[in-house]
């Protein structure tokens, strides 16, 4: 069939085949008349059918933000393509081309129905995207592996698949497989499946399908538990406490410490070491907890200030749109009495009266506004203060907690200073009954090179701790600034929008009023 | 054990209750000749009054005093108790009379006392012995209140509370947060606000002024005529008293009304004494603060003073008092035996066990009718199924006194199939209110009106969830009418059609085809939470005479201000000649944030074509609206027409169908029991009989009666069988017989003699057919009830042993 198409001249999309099929497919009549006068934008386009047009390659279809439906059958496209920017497309027919294989739909999260009827594809993949697809339709292709159908158990809304015309549909087991493997799927091939052959088929593969479930059962679980514990390291980040409920600062120093690890061999270092570690968790495991309540009373105070503040916005919107009904009312009624009017001193006083009233609603509104801004400020200002207080005691409470960790930190080095200088002296005498591995004697060569191998250990150990407690203080801090810059940002684009919506709406009556005006002074 | 302790309270409550119906008949028979004892010269009319007066709500006694008045009683059926006194009655009221003297004679300023009134068959009867607790099988008397209120159904009426009144609920208070913005300052003059405030009140304190001195005055009127009587008259009410059965302080009942009254109100002015079945209490207490100081217990001899002695085990120390005025407080255990462990004990109470029917408990009021008339209003009450339009109940209220000009009245009805329920015409604005409860057709809640002709002011509300469209309210005026929604799909809530001037149409059509023009029509839409709100229409109104739309959008979250278009439908023409399909100027919109795509004529126009559909379909439904209204007001005729009442299948006694059925079943049963006795027929009795009695049957003697038996059946099937054949050979000997002379005297024969003939032949041949057929089913089915009555007499129970040995 295809040698029919190759025999013509392969087309290029290009902006004048759009324009034409977009013309063509525009409205008609009156409203066409209309689009003609004024041209459709690209983007205003919902649907597009560019069938029969011996289109070899997708492009230049980046315009049409909005299309919801996309017909490009029977055309030579080999390659799916320049599909990636309609991501609102519902409905996506790509039936009697060469295509070979699935792919570029990464993007179109809304697809609902699919057609690749007719092409050459052999293997289904690359659809992980498209979670709302409903219709699927692939038939007279090359798919050749039963193993496919299994790739389908994803899309739960699916609910029509055709593939006859491939070779798998020549399989004997093929529709029983299908029926058992995808149990929600209700029209195949173009047939309703019918519940008697649903059972047969569920009772036929029933092994094979339970063992798949339970499979898939595992990797569901095993995904929960992941997202799970993102989810919990996440809120330990936002208490800037994570990974603090545990050993992991305490291994974290003894990570790179050669030197400590080395010494770790020495006889009553192991036990000292150990006494250290639990002393050193149950702080971090205090500072953890700390931060946790922190983190929480923090929670409530936003909530509270936010509820507050919307409530006072909402109260004062209320109030603003009672003021415009209110005047919206006298606003009709004294336009229509100005129309009416005939006399001109009576006019010009009604006029005069009446952008007299719009003044006056400009100004309360305005007063509204001003009022809001300055009780808003207020109540920002307290809050800022609130939460700064909050977060410079936060930062306290755990400063002086990594100050206990450094404290043990020193003792266990002063201690370890000690074991080290006797095993020293021991191994000076040759007194030493155990035996040590080569490299950590190498370490007692003399005094010094002892004492500063336990000064390393003793730094980099610092060093870590230091760290932890720079990276919580400047991160607290920061989201503290943040929070409140955000905040007092957003204040004042509200309160930008706001006097902007007025002025325009106090304009647009003003406008009304005017245009009344000019029509009467032609009059 | 809680819940058994609180129902024997409850039934002893009933006991007390039934007692006091008990006494008030026994009394009310006598009352009048008591008082006229007391105040001589008493007209019915005083009376009457009196009673009023006395039953404490503005109440009066209905024409004849009662259904239970001497005159509908036959005294001579009544029981011999009733018309002579016993031994110990007439002991006790020995002991009654000398009690009474000693009592005048120490307070000769004081009323005779109420003690021995006589009864129906003119005896005197010491009261204590008219009160007799009585246990009743309906659930409603176990609770005093229920209970009080069917005693004063039988007696006499009280209005009930209005069931329609609204339930105000509290809004719940927030307390203040930590957030909470300051309110603005307040730049007002704090001065100018007290002279405002100031002045306000002292135009309130005029306005107050005024009103107090309107209502003295109708008080005054009301009041004109003070009772002479005050402090005088004399009341029978039920005092139910504490501590017992979890009744936390005493309490009066008034039995005419069925309320309770708290010791302390004011209506109450003294007590003279207080009885209950067992005893008699003379109060020694002074009542010159009405009812409020007195002290309800009765084992103190100095404040109660008792005629019988030691019948009650009342202590003066016990907090928990134990007596009544007219109330028992009997365990139920005890209720027979109360006289054996008494001293000197009240004799057995001379009335009989009060029986209350189902109907007549159904009934409730005397002839299932009754009213009470009030001050202003008069209620009458009916059992249900009485009336045939369901009327239970109505409520007339009058603008004076005299009961002449009607202010408004209220009809209750039970068991309507249109659901009717209460009725409301209110006199003075001419308005009806139908109420109804649901399952009405239509849906239909509240209907009201001031007359049943379509395109008046009529409000009707109906049940939303029982209807497709989710109508609330339908309110109409000559010119308008607008509806209400609630939770529909599209998200209407409101729709108010303009109708103008009905166009006169010169052809023949009825007034039927020519509607009222819509003039205009505004629809109100909820928001739409998945529509932005600058595309979800909160309002839009259909000028249609001006060919104008207009529309209003939702207001954003943020916003005060929402978009606005109009649109003007005008189908001009330019100076080509061409049409002009759409011009900016067509489409007037402001927009809180100007979008790109709405400035474009083609959204415009489209837009436009979809609001024309729209208005298309808007004046549709009101079309359709005002055909709703048509026929539901016919359907409301018709139901007012024909008032069919609904009849509840567990209503045995009323449902129709049932009954049938319960009928049809009794005759199945009947038939069935006929047919089992057939079947139970003893073959061998007659044989049986036969053998020399009370011996036992020997084989041989059995086997004979079987014999006998199965031979006897023999020749009677053989004998039936020679019976039918005699009887078809008879038959056919008679027809060939007429044949015969029919053949020969066939020439001579006139017209009537041979269709004579030819109609008798036809009937012998039927009968022949017939005898035929009922021979061959003999034959057949003969040996069938041979072998059949030879098994059963194998399986005879007196025949079995024998033949097992056969067998």
């Amino acid at each position: 069939m295809n040698w029919l198409y190759d025999s013509v001249e392969p087309r290029v999309m290009d902006e004048d085949m759009l324009k034409l099929a977009v013309g063509e497919q525009g409205p008609r009549d009156e409203a066409g008349q209309l689009a003609r006068q004024e041209g459709i934008l690209f983007k205003d386009v919902l649907s597009l059918r560019l069938d029969f047009q011996n289109i070899l390659r997708i492009d230049n279809l980046w315009q049409f933000e909005n299309l919801r439906k996309l017909q490009l059958d029977n055309n030579i496209i080999e390659k799916i393509e320049g599909l990636e920017r309609l991501v609102h497309l519902v409905w996506l027919d790509l039936s009697f081309n060469n295509i070979e294989a699935i792919e570029g739909l990464d993007t179109l999260v809304n697809l609902e129905d699919l057609s690749l009827f007719n092409n050459r594809i052999s293997k289904i993949d690359s659809l992980d995207a498209l979670i709302k697809l409903q219709v699927l339709s692939l038939g007279n292709n090359e798919i050749s592996h039963m193993m496919n159908i299994i790739y389908l158990r994803r899309f739960k809304d699916l609910r029509t698949l055709s593939l006859s015309g491939n070779p798998i549909a020549e399989e004997e087991d093929y529709k029983m497989f299908i029926c058992a493997y995808l149990p929600d799927l209700v029209y195949l091939d173009f047939r309703r499946i019918d519940d008697h052959m649903k059972e047969l088929a569920e009772i036929k593969h029933q092994y094979g399908i339970d063992e798949l479930k339970q499979r898939e059962n595992l990797i569901q679980a095993q995904l929960d538990d992941e997202r799970a514990q993102r989810e919990e390291l996440e809120e330990h980040k936002a208490a800037f406490v994570e990974h603090l409920n545990g050993s992991f600062l305490f291994d974290s120093m003894y990570a790179e410490d050669v030197e400590g690890n080395k010494l770790a061999h020495l006889p009553g270092v192991s036990e000292l070491l150990q006494a250290y570690k639990d002393k050193f968790v149950i702080i971090c495991l205090n500072i953890f907890e700390y931060g946790l309540k922190q983190q929480e009373k923090r929670k409530v105070e936003l909530d509270t200030f936010n509820e507050c503040v919307q409530e006072a916005i909402q109260e004062n919107r209320e109030q603003g749109k009672r003021r415009i009904a209110k005047f919206e009312e006298t606003h009709l009624l004294s336009l229509n009495a100005i129309r009416d009017e005939s006399e001109v001193t009576n006019l010009e006083m009604k006029i005069a009266e009446h952008s007299k009233d719009i003044t006056e609603l400009f100004n309360m509104l305005m007063t509204l506004e001003m009022q809001l801004v300055e009780q808003l400020e207020e109540t920002i200002n307290m809050f800022e203060r609130n939460i700064v207080d909050l977060v410079a005691l936060f930062i306290e409470n755990v400063q002086s907690l990594m100050a206990q960790c450094r404290d043990l930190e020193n003792h266990h080095h002063e201690k370890l200073l000690e074991i080290s200088i006797n095993t020293l002296e021991k191994i000076l005498k040759g007194e030493l009954d155990e035996d040590l591995p080569y490299d950590v004697r190498a370490l007692f060569v003399d005094k010094d090179t002892i004492v500063n191998a336990v000064g390393t250990s003793h730094d980099l150990h610092l060093l870590k701790i230091d760290n932890r407690e720079d990276e919580l203080v400047t991160r607290t801090n920061s989201w503290c600034s943040h929070l409140v810059d955000a905040i007092h940002k957003d204040e004042i684009m509200r309160n930008r929008r706001r006097v902007k919506e007025i002025h325009q709406y106090v304009d647009h009556v003003q406008n009304e009023l005017d245009n009344l005006e000019c029509s009467e002074i032609i009059d | 054990m809680e819940v058994l302790k609180e129902k024997v309270e409850e039934e002893e409550e009933a006991e007390r209750e039934e007692a006091a119906v008990r006494a008030e008949r026994g009394e009310k028979v006598v009352r009048p000749m008591e008082v006229q004892r007391e105040e001589a010269p008493m007209t019915q009319e005083m009376l009457r009054d009196l009673e009023k007066k006395l039953s404490d709500i503005e109440m009066a006694i209905p024409e004849k005093l009662s259904t239970f008045t001497k005159d509908t009683i036959d005294t001579s059926k009544l029981p011999l108790s009733y018309q002579s006194n016993t031994l110990k009655e007439e002991h006790l009221l020995q002991v009654a009379d000398s009690f009474s003297r000693q009592y005048s004679h120490l307070c000769p300023d004081r009323v005779p006392l109420f003690l021995h009134p006589l009864n129906e068959c003119e005896v005197p009867k010491f009261v204590s012995t008219t009160i007799r607790p009585t246990l009743m099988p309906y659930p409603e008397l176990y609770n005093w209140d229920s209970c009080a209120q069917f005693v004063s159904d039988f007696l006499s009426m009280v209005p009930l509370p209005d069931p329609l009144k609204p339930v105000v609920q509290e809004e719940e208070k927030v307390p203040p947060k930590k957030y909470a913005i300051k309110p603005p300052r307040d730049l007002t003059s704090r001065f100018q606000q007290e002279q405002e405030t100031k002045k306000l009140e002292e135009i309130k304190a005029e306005e107050e002024r005024q009103l107090r001195e309107e209502e003295e005055r109708l008080l005054d009127v009301e009041k004109a005529k003070t009772d002479p009587l005050h402090g005088l008259r004399v009341h029978s009410w039920v005092l139910v008293l504490s501590g017992k059965r979890e009744v936390p302080e005493s309490f009066f009942i008034d039995p005419f009304t069925a309320r309770s009254y708290s010791t302390q109100d004011d209506h109450f002015l003294g007590i003279e004494s207080l009885w209950n079945h067992k005893n008699y209490w003379v109060n020694m207490q002074d009542c010159w603060n009405c009812c409020k100081d007195l002290v309800f217990d009765l084992g103190d001899p100095v404040r109660w003073e008792y005629l019988l002695l030691g019948t009650e085990k009342s202590h003066l120390s016990l907090t928990e008092e134990e007596e009544d005025g007219l109330n028992d407080d009997d365990d139920v255990e005890n209720l027979g035996k109360e006289d054996e462990d008494k001293s000197f004990d009240m004799p057995p109470s001379w009335v009989e066990q009060i029986e209350i029917s189902p109907e007549a408990f159904e009934t409730r009021c005397p002839n299932g009718k009754k009213v009470i008339q009030y001050k202003r209003a008069k209620l009458e009450k009916w059992a249900p199924y009485l009336n045939s339009n369901g009327l239970v109940c109505r409520l007339t209220t009058y603008e004076d006194l005299e009961c002449t000009k009607t202010l408004e009245i209220k009809e209750w009805f039970q068991n309507r199939e249109d659901m009717l329920e209460l009725k409301h015409i209110d006199k003075s604005t001419g308005l009806n209110v139908d109420y109804f409860k649901p399952g009405h057709p239509q849906a239909l809640r509240v209907h009201s009106y001031k007359s049943m002709q379509p395109e008046t002011d009529r409000i009707m509300e109906f049940y939303d969830r029982a209807r497709v469209d989710s109508l609330v309210k339908r309110e109409e005026t000559s010119k308008t009418m607008t509806e209400y929604y609630r939770g529909r799909s599209d998200f209407l809530s409101y729709r108010h059609v303009s109708f103008g001037d009905r166009v006169k149409k010169l052809s023949l059509n009825s007034a039927e085809s020519n509607p009222r023009p819509i003039v205009k029509i505004t629809e109100r839409f909820a928001r739409n939470p998945e529509q932005p709100a600058d595309e979800d229409v909160a309002e839009r109104v259909f000028l249609i005479s001006e060919e104008r739309v207009q529309l209003r959008y939702h207001c954003r979250d943020d916003h005060i201000t929402a978009s606005k278009r109009e649109f003007l439908r005008r189908s001009e023409v330019d100076h080509k000649g061409n049409k002009i399909v759409m011009t900016p100027d067509m489409c007037i919109s402001f927009e809180v944030e100007p979008m790109e795509h709405t400035k474009k004529l083609l959204y415009q126009y489209e837009a436009m074509m979809k609001l024309k559909n729209e208005e298309k379909l808007s004046r549709h439904q009101a079309w359709e609206s005002e055909l709703e209204v048509l026929e539901i007001l016919k359907l409301r005729e018709e139901e007012e027409e024909e008032h069919r009442l609904t009849i509840s299948i567990y209503d045995t006694k009323r449902n129709e169908k049932s009954k049938e059925y319960r009928e049809a079943m009794e005759r199945v049963m009947h038939e069935e029991h006929l047919r089992q006795v057939e079947a139970q027929l003893d073959y061998l009795a007659p044989f049986l009989a036969q053998l020399p009695p009370s011996e036992k049957m020997t084989r041989w003697q059995a086997m004979r009666v079987k014999d006998e038996c199965l031979s006897d059946f023999k020749q009677r099937l053989i004998d039936k069988a020679n019976l039918i054949q005699a009887r078809f050979e008879k038959e056919t000997q008679e027809l060939q017989k007429k044949q015969q002379w029919y053949q020969e005297n066939q020439v001579t024969l006139t017209v009537e003699d041979e269709d004579l003939y030819l109609s008798y032949c036809s009937q012998a041949m039927f009968r022949i057919r017939i005898l035929e057929q009922r021979l061959n089913r003999h034959k057949e089915l003969a040996p069938l009830k041979y072998l059949a009555l030879e098994e059963k007499l194998y399986k005879d129970p007196r025949l079995v042993e024998f033949m097992k040995v056969f067998v």
